[in-house]
């Protein structure tokens, strides 16, 4: 058991843990004593633990830096969730948290020895190295993606629950600092409904945990002002991830994610200390300023025991007197300025402490572990000075957090004066505030979050616009202000010092990259890898900028910075797919399917029964007695209106006008390319009453097709509704269809009545039905549509009907069969995004002659020139042999087999007990019943037979029965 | 662009939407148009950088096609509004 | 370990430059419009095998900013039409080589490519490409669950997804590659054999006379060329506008995000049609994911969110375990798409203005062959064989190429 008293102080005002519970957690198998309210992180610091990970390509030990859940040096693996933030994380009574990326463990990582060998493994050094021989080359890939990685996936990671809320809101404030909080409750003053997202289990931003500035004077609560006020909405825990166009916001909240719509936004993200360059300069022991007073004041941790603060502002000097109080012994102040240009530095130090100004660090010392710190002055050649130590705090900067602010598209430019990159233009509608904005005192964050939410509750509407001169006079106070961030981001030395932490590159391997060409800000950071870690650039881009400016002669602002992407923080892809969402699409009787033994597939966005068990026999059912099968997926269009058979007369190849009520007929779609589209059967009810079915998958595009001529010119006095979900439908096929359909109603069914393709509106069991006698089974058949309420009542009472003539249910297979003994084609399958209908055997439904409709001008010139490919069915030499679908039709040439046609559907046929099949083969072939061409199955050329027409039934007669 | 607003149904997330490609009117008589200009209607593109009018369906809304005039570097949408045989008034936003 | 490194390690100075800035002159015999891998790559092959060196390529920002820089690296030949399943293996067969020939390491990790089928529409559209590939001598092949169980252990082969997978279209060569290797190993080799390149140098005019092309203004001065190439993939349409050529492509954003890196997960491609998406782990361990090219048009690359939230959803519907990864960044390139998903490689209307355009989602695999097919075509005029499929004319023939359905998703 680590010991969690080694650095947990007494209790300190404003701790977020609460101290009369304890339990127990285990880092690499050690147990770790924590408090609720402590993180992972906060924990291991309390016992003493200061390396929590290994680096990413040298293996080099790593501890909290950040304590912000930036940087990248605190990577846990925690149970079966693999790189996680330990300082952002709460830690949880038997969690166990192990390090990543070492092995056999974090003391002796035996991929530590990259280290040894960085000087061979400059930038870019993979692409110079294991070029020859390159049949070696997988085998050292393999070897290099096992040193890679961070994190391991559990492939038996359980499933877990997650969601996704809407948000819609006049302002969002996103930080809930001192900024944010005033912005909000402007805004709420102003009337508008604000929302308040913060990632910190409470708002307050920077004040939580940072010691006061004196001048400040008391703190006003707004937290507690937020809370009460009923306009406002606080979301804390609550990460703002992304902005995208007209304030489209996204953040998450445990496994929740919400989408925001915003009115106007405040970014009031605040910023996050900057890294100083030098020697060693990720040593475990270093810390920034921000984690050291997190460390302290919420957490009740020491962060060190003896403290060397380097620093370029007065807040360093806070700090140091900050830990000072909480019993770590500061043993020096290192900063950069000359001591005229400090403010009151009125904090009393200890009289051992000692103050170097002018002066800066050099390097951090010691092995695994900060031990002490090389101090030398800013210009004089002096050899440094080394100083004891176990704790480095470097705060000589903040980087604005912007991230956000430069997803929605702000313009953000470097400072030269304050030394920072800071927002220029503001799009309509997102506002900036606090230290995002260059705010560093409590005042002028104040004042400029209260005037972003003033601006925002203007912006839409609801308060005039604050006076110009109140936003000038606050820009003039800001530049008055105290500056935060020194313009110094590296010092000069002689051994490892890190610019990214994520991927471990040099500042060494900037200059080389840059010296090799790779001259502009977007070319380094690919070369380099830089800023492609974890922390997406938080840590590095801002010093990368600068160095780059450096070695190419340009200054920081010419330099440019690299793209922002979202996400702003890494989020889980549980998150992001929340709930499975996917729809399924179920007929009416997909109950009755199931209970009836129905295997079920896929079709499109619903679900068909396949088959009941044995096709062949549901396809001898059909053929020998009566067959049902549900068709309630087919698209069922509407049309009314005088004008229908002029519309119907541009949208399909057929001809309508003359299309007699009760008549029904085959038609076939194509676009202005040739193209068959869809095919389907249209039935005149009326004069003016139309009735269209489309393919399955086929009804909402064609829907869409058809509004889109119609709303575009060649609407008039016809209405398309599209009733596909209205209507179920079933088609009773087989020679003893008729006697069963007449047991359902007392109308005349005999063929003089209600002969082959035509329509009649029948009651069946009391229900109203419309019924098409068509034929795509090729057996006497009735597709019989009624209301989908009623489907199910209507199907049961066709089989109860059946039963005496041996009805059976029939699935897509045993369709699929049928239609292919009658050599119907099926679009989509027979056919693909090239295929006319003239060349896919259906000239006759061509009526080049008509007035214009779609596909005409292409299909008259397929019609002249003849087409160059034919759909043709086929027969095969073999018996038995079945070629499955998509195999090829070969020619055997000199230079080896020449592709010239290929199967697009095959089955043996029950009825025929033969192979049938269609497809594509060269016109001059096609056209020649019985020549023979091969096909390729496994290897092997295999003959077969063009056959024209339907296999079964070629004229068709058991249709007219 | 994330809201697109319909001249119907007001705006919208344009997840609501399909998009239905730049504004390109079928010749009036295909048979009477040479080869280059049928070539022109059916597969070449203005592929505006800048403004473009263009097509637009309220797939989970009304049902409406219409046009809408948008930015195609910032996808910002400047007008929409619905197709009439004669050319559009200003101001108009959908049928008299 | 190669000898230079161990020089460079020894040493203090720097390793020599890859590629050096030269003046920009107010004449070249060829002027290249776009930096990116066919720009680079036409401006090598000119060089080495033709001899061609008054060269200069124009790139607006920086090499390889455009869909070179950012795609997902996916290399393969398992196309569907013979024409596409030929051309694009000599490109594979290219890629093979060019670390050597490079002597740059551009990391050709032939892991295997596996293309999902979830539907039996899915089955038989593998199936023919398979036969296809087969018969052009491309190694590709239907396998069965168990099979892809053994190569793909992580991924979910039961009942419980909305889309149970049935088979895979199994295609060995396949494969990823570094994309930004590829492109600074042609600029390197392109300028080393007397290519100018010209970064920030945008073109904002083309002057043609007579039907002919003679020169192009750029931001920096006018330059006078004979033959002027376009391959700016999505501002394909601009550049084209500028000479008054009109195409058939319509530039959409193509979306594409990694997570935190990983330890070695996942050693194969997966590609899924039916959910339109695809994932690969890169060799910093990194998931590399993408979907299809964006619902509507447009030149922004700023990315949507309903991107990744529905490559999520799907995602986790094929591996379910990876349900706590990060995702870390998201970008978009601009593709410029033609109605039949094939390049368009060769003359236009206007004499010497020539474009190698129309690369959409799948542009990044043939860039070496397509880098060679069109310096042969500007140094001997005559169009290759291998491209001739492509050719611009094809529209108002109406003879497209039915790469329709191997090609929207697979990139
Ligand atoms: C997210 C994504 C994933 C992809 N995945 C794959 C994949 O896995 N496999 C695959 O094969 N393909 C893939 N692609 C497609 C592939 O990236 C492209 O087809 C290919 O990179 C095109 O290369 P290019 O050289 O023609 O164009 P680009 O690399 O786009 O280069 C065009 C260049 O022209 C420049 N330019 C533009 N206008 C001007 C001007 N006026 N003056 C000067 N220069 C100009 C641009 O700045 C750009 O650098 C993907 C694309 C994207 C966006
Ligand atoms: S430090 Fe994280 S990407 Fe560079
Ligand atoms: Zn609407």
């Amino acid at each position: 058991m680590l010991n969690n008293a080694l650095y947990r102080l007494e209790p300190q005002a404003g701790e977020t843990i609460d101290r009369a519970q304890t339990f127990t957690f285990t880092f690499e198998g050690r147990a770790v004593i924590a408090h609720p309210g402590d993180t992972i992180a906060s924990a291991l610091a309390a016992a003493g633990v200061h390396v929590i990970s290994r680096s990413f390509k040298y293996h080099r030990p790593r501890g909290v830096m950040c304590m912000a859940g930036h940087c990248p040096n605190c990577l846990v693996q925690v149970g079966d969730e693999p790189n996680v933030r330990a300082c952002q994380t709460p830690a949880e009574p038997d969690m166990v948290v192990k390090p990543q990326n070492v092995w056999p463990s974090l003391k002796k990582d035996a991929m530590a020895f990259t280290g040894l060998f960085s000087r061979f493994m400059p930038v870019g050094f993979y692409y110079k190295t294991f070029i020859r021989p390159q049949a070696m080359w997988p085998l050292f890939e393999r070897i290099l993606r096992r040193i890679a990685g961070l994190g391991k996936v559990n492939p038996a990671t359980p499933p877990d629950r997650y969601d996704k809320q809407y948000l819609h809101t006049d302002v969002a404030v996103v930080g809930g600092g001192p900024a944010g909080l005033s912005a909000a409750l402007a805004a709420a003053e102003q009337g508008a409904t604000v929302s308040l997202f913060d990632e910190n289990p409470q708002p307050g931003g920077h004040w939580r945990y940072a010691l006061p500035a004196p001048d400040d004077g008391p703190l006003p609560d707004l937290a507690a002002q937020a809370e009460a006020h009923p306009g406002i909405t606080v979301y804390p825990e609550t990460t703002v991830l992304s902005c995208y166009e007209d304030n489209w916001l996204s953040a998450r909240r445990g496994n929740r994610l919400f989408k925001i719509r915003a009115g106007a936004v405040i970014f009031a993200t605040g910023a996050y200390d900057r890294p100083l360059i030098f020697d060693n300069d990720e040593l475990p022991g270093v810390r920034f300023g921000g984690a050291a007073q997190r460390l302290l004041r919420l957490y009740g941790v020491q962060p060190g025991k003896r403290a060397i603060v380097v620093t370029a502002n007065d807040g360093g000097w806070r700090i140091a007197a900050g830990l000072q109080a909480a019993g770590v012994s500061v043993v020096a102040v290192v900063d950069e300025r000359p001591e005229s240009e400090a403010g009151a530095v009125s904090h009393v130090l200890q009289a051992d402490a000692r103050v170097f100004w002018r002066h800066t660090i050099r390097a951090a010392r010691g092995a695994g572990a900060v031990e002490g710190a090389d101090i030398a002055p800013l210009d004089a050649q002096v050899r440094p000075q080394f100083i004891a130590g176990d704790l480095i705090v470097i705060n000589i900067g903040l980087t604005p957090a912007n991230g956000l602010l430069y997803q929605a598209q702000t313009k953000i430019s470097y400072n030269e004066d304050r030394a920072e990159f800071l927002p220029e233009t503001l799009p309509a509608g997102v506002f900036a505030a606090g230290r995002v904005a260059g705010s560093h005192a409590g005042a002028t964050e104040l004042a400029e979050g209260r005037l972003a939410g003033r601006q925002a509750a203007a912006f839409l509407g609801l308060a005039p616009a604050p006076p110009s001169a109140e936003i000038t006079a606050l820009a003039g106070q800001k530049a008055a202000g105290p500056k935060r961030s020194s313009a110094r981001v590296d010092v000069p030395g002689s051994q490892k010092r890190f610019v990214c932490f994520c991927e471990d590159v040099t500042d060494k391997d900037l200059e080389t990259a840059i010296a090799e060409g790779f001259d502009s800000i977007e070319l380094l950071k690919r070369y380099s890898t830089i800023s492609m870690g974890p922390c997406q650039g938080k840590m590095c881009a801002a010093n990368t900028i600068h160095l780059c400016a450096r070695h190419t002669g340009q200054s920081v602002a010419q330099t440019g910075t690299t793209t922002a992407r979202p996400p702003l923080a890494p989020v889980s892809l549980g998150v992001l797919a929340g709930q499975n969402m996917e729809p399924v699409k179920r007929t009416a009787l997909d109950a009755w399917h199931r209970a009836n033994g129905a295997g079920m597939m896929v079709a499109g966005l619903w679900m068909r029964p396949e088959h009941y068990g044995n096709p062949p026999a549901e396809v001898q059912a059909v053929r020998e007695r009566v067959g049902l099968i549900d068709v309630s997926t087919l698209g069922k269009l509407q049309l009314t209106g005088p004008g229908a058979p002029d519309f119907l007369d541009r949208i399909y190849v057929n001809k309508w006008q003359k299309l007699g009520v009760g008549r029904v007929r085959y038609g076939v779609m194509c676009n202005d390319e040739g193209v068959v589209m869809n095919d389907g059967v249209t039935a005149r009810l009326s004069e003016t009453t139309w009735y269209t079915t489309t393919t399955s998958s086929g009804a909402g595009a064609i829907f869409e097709w058809m509004q889109w001529w119609l709303q575009s010119g060649w609407g008039g006095e016809v209405h398309v509704t599209n009733i596909s979900e209205v209507n179920a439908a079933f088609n009773l096929a087989g020679p003893r269809a008729r006697a069963v359909l007449q047991k359902l109603t007392d109308a005349d069914l005999l063929n003089e009545a209600f002969p082959y393709m035509h329509v009649r509106h029948l009651t069946l069991a009391g229900v109203a039905c419309m019924v098409m006698r068509i034929g795509f089974t090729g057996e006497l058949s009735y597709e019989i549509h009624c209301p989908t309420g009623a489907a199910h009542y209507v199907w049961e009472r066709l089989l109860d009907a059946g039963r005496d003539f041996g009805i059976a249910p029939f699935g897509v297979e045993a369709q699929r069969i049928l239609r292919l003994e009658k050599a119907h084609i099926i679009v989509g399958q027979d056919t693909d995004a090239l295929s006319d209908p003239i060349s896919a055997d259906m000239a006759w439904a061509v009526k080049l002659d008509k007035a214009d409709f779609l596909g005409q001008r292409p299909l008259r010139q397929v019609a002249q020139d003849g087409p160059a490919q034919r759909l043709v069915g086929f027969t095969m030499a073999r018996p038995g042999l079945v070629p499955d679908e998509g195999l090829q039709i070969v020619r055997p040439t000199a230079a080896g087999p020449e592709i010239i046609g290929w199967v697009t559907s095959s089955r043996h046929s029950p009825t025929l007990n033969q192979t049938i099949g269609l497809c594509w083969l060269p016109a001059p072939l096609a056209g020649q019943p019985g020549a023979t061409f091969t096909i390729r199955m496994n290897g092997k050329l295999e003959e077969a037979r063009v056959h024209h027409g339907p296999f079964y039934d070629p004229q068709g007669d058991r249709l007219r029965i | 662009m994330i809201l697109l607003n319909c001249p119907n149904c007001g705006p919208r997330n344009v997840q609501e939407f399909r998009f239905g490609g730049e504004h390109n009117p079928r010749p009036a008589a295909p048979l009477a148009v040479d080869n280059a200009e049928w070539t022109d209607y059916l597969f070449l593109k203005a592929n505006k950088l800048g403004v473009q009018k263009e097509w637009w369906y309220h797939r989970a809304g009304c049902r409406l096609w219409f046009l809408a005039e948008r930015h195609t570097q910032s996808n910002q949408v400047l007008k929409t509004y619905c197709w009439t045989a004669r050319p559009n008034r200003e101001g108009e936003t959908c049928v008299e | 370990m190669s000898f230079k490194l161990i020089k460079q390690a020894f040493s203090s100075g720097q390793p020599p430059p890859m590629w050096k800035p030269q003046p920009l002159k107010d004449r070249y015999d060829v002027v290249i419009i776009g930096g990116g891998g066919h720009g680079l790559a036409t401006a090598y092959y000119l060089a080495r095998e033709h001899g061609i060196t008054d060269v200069a390529v124009l790139e607006k920002r920086y090499i390889g900013s455009g869909g070179s820089g950012r795609n997902t690296a996916i290399v393969r030949s398992n196309y569907l039409t013979p024409e596409g399943v030929r051309f694009y293996d000599e490109s594979v067969k290219l890629y093979g080589q060019m670390s050597e020939e490079f002597d740059f390491n551009v990391m050709f990790s032939r892991r295997g490519h596996l293309t999902l089928a979830h539907t039996d529409g899915a089955v038989r559209t593998m199936r023919r490409r398979a036969e296809v590939n087969r018969l052009q001598g491309v190694d590709s092949r239907l396998i069965w669950p168990d099979e892809l169980a053994r190569l793909c252990p992580p991924l979910d082969l039961s009942d419980h997804p909305r889309y149970p997978v049935q088979a895979a279209l199994y295609h060995p060569p396949g494969g990823i590659i570094r994309h930004d290797a590829v492109v600074w190993g042609y600029a390197r080799h392109a300028v080393r054999r007397g290519v100018h390149l010209h970064q920030l140098t945008e073109v904002t005019g083309i002057t043609v006379e007579k039907g002919k092309v003679t020169g192009v203004n750029t931001r920096r001065g006018r330059i006078k060329a004979g033959t002027v190439l376009n391959v700016t993939a999505g501002w394909a349409g601009v550049i084209a506008d500028m000479a008054g050529v009109k195409l058939p492509i319509a530039t959409s954003p193509l979306q594409a995000c990694v997570t935190e890196p990983l330890k070695p997960f996942l050693d194969v491609i997966i590609v899924s049609g039916s959910l339109h998406v695809y994932i690969s782990q890169s060799d910093r361990g990194e998931l590399v994911m993408g979907a299809a090219v964006d619902p509507f048009a447009s030149y922004s690359m700023r990315g949507s969110f309903s991107f990744i939230e529905g490559l999520a959803g799907h995602m986790l519907e094929l591996f379910p375990s990876l349900r706590h990864v990060r995702l870390m960044r998201q970008w978009a390139g601009l593709c410029d798409m033609t109605p039949d998903y094939s390049p368009i490689m060769g003359h236009t209307s206007v004499d010497g203005f020539l474009v190698d355009v129309g690369w959409g989602t799948y542009g990044f695999k043939a860039i070496p062959v397509s880098g060679k097919m069109m310096a042969q075509l500007i140094a001997t005029g005559q169009t290759p064989d291998l491209i001739r499929p492509f050719r611009l004319s094809r529209f108002e023939e109406h003879n497209l190429v039915g790469e329709k359905g191997a090609a929207s998703v697979g990139h």
